[in-house]
């Protein structure tokens, strides 16, 4: 016997449960998990709850997102916005853009997961291209520099953040590679 | 057609929200954003209360017409707290000749008062040869008034993995009518010096109006 619970519903308890105190505490405590747990898994709950989307309402935004443009549009946006040091600093000082953190990043996975299947193969690889190459980057950038970024945050802590994004990174690019030249799917991205 | 309205308020929009939150694209990190907050607004320092190294109290009130140097410390600091007091007495020492350098003062304030007693502070002192005739360092006299002093300069102290502190560190300019005015990096010396000087010079120029 299965039990019904709506995935929603699901989905809604896991967003509350990380806006709890304790935990969102717990997970803001380092930059690592705050930046590598936190924040992607309130995108992948909105990226969930986009796939979810009653079909009327997909109906309805569909004119307005063609091809997934105005969607991916505010995604780049919103993760831009959260890679600003000071916007990652303020999160855990301030509780009004530690709100905006719960509300935009949900909402930016939930845009991601309606416009993506629909975006161009061409810009999905642009796309695509251009986060892998933004973790190479910032894991560079954080490794070599000698201050820290966020106040918030000791320089061990993002020399490690360094660490896991050139890891993660180069990991994704031995996946694509194998995908490209030998047709081994590791991944599904 | 709908589509493209769209993507254009979302982009304009979203353009707009980066710009402002990075105060122009000059500020992107906290550390940033206090300078040039401070720097755009200059903000009137509250009278706190404080004790120093000679456990007498004094206000912020008590130093009015000076130009006060405060950085923030805790005795048992192996590394960055060393470096700011390090440069703060080659400040004193350099400034020791000038002509207005009894405008001129130095205020360690330390983010650790339980340890921090005014024996430790005075022993910290004496460690970098500082002049105390204007070289106080001092603790605030209850927790709140700490909370406060911190939260007003924006100084964020978050414990590390060995027992001690990583604190944002700089030197926090006071004007001779008690505001905050600027703040400098530890990279920024030769810049704070140049504002030291000038704005020396210009207390001198006020006073012979």
């Amino acid at each position: 016997m299965r039990l019904k619970i709506k995935p929603e519903k699901l989905l809604l308890a896991a967003l509350i449960i990380l806006a709890l105190p304790p935990i969102q505490h717990f997970l803001e405590q380092s930059m690592v998990t705050h930046m590598l747990v936190q924040l992607p898994a309130l995108t992948v709950i909105g990226w969930m709850l986009g796939r979810a989307l009653p079909e009327n309402w997909s109906n309805k935004i569909a004119p307005w997102n063609r091809w997934g443009i105005t969607g991916m549009t505010f995604v780049v946006i919103i993760m831009a916005y959260w890679m600003l040091p000071r916007a990652l600093d303020a999160a855990v000082s301030e509780w009004h853009i530690e709100l905006a953190k719960f509300i935009s990043v949900p909402a930016m996975g939930i845009a991601l997961g309606i416009s993506w299947p629909q975006l161009n193969p061409i810009a999905q690889g642009v796309l695509k291209l251009e986060f892998w190459a933004t973790f190479m980057r910032l894991g560079w950038l954080y490794l070599d520099l000698p201050d820290r970024l966020c106040a918030n945050y000791l320089l061990s802590d993002q020399r490690i953040m360094g660490q896991l994004l050139l890891l993660i990174g180069s990991a994704w690019a031995i996946a694509w590679m194998l995908r490209v030249m030998f047709g081994i799917r590791i991944i599904n991205t | 057609m709908r589509t493209f309205l769209a993507t254009f308020f979302v982009a304009i929009s979203g353009v707009l929200i980066l710009w402002l939150s990075t105060d122009g694209g000059r500020a992107f990190t906290a550390e940033e954003a206090r300078r040039l907050e401070i720097r755009e607004n200059p903000r009137p320092v509250p009278d706190w209360q404080l004790q120093n190294q000679d456990a007498e109290t004094f206000t912020f009130q008590d130093w009015h017409g000076y130009f006060i140097v405060v950085d923030f410390i805790y005795t048992s600091c192996p590394d960055v707290c060393l470096i700011l007091s390090g440069n703060l007495k080659n400040l004193q020492k350099d400034f020791a000749a000038e002509e207005n350098s009894d405008k001129l003062r130095f205020l360690s304030i330390t983010f650790d008062p339980e340890k921090d007693t005014p024996q430790r502070l005075k022993e910290h002192l004496s460690h970098f040869s500082a002049d105390f005739k204007n070289w106080v360092a001092a603790r605030p006299t209850s927790s709140s008034q700490k909370k406060a002093i911190l939260d007003f300069f924006k100084v964020i102290v978050i414990p590390d993995e060995y027992g001690g502190y990583t604190h944002s560190a700089g030197y926090h300019i006071i004007s001779p009518d008690g505001k905050l005015v600027a703040i400098f990096g530890m990279e920024q010396m030769d810049e704070l010096r140049a504002y030291l000087n000038q704005a020396l010079e210009g207390q001198d120029n006020a006073s012979e109006n």
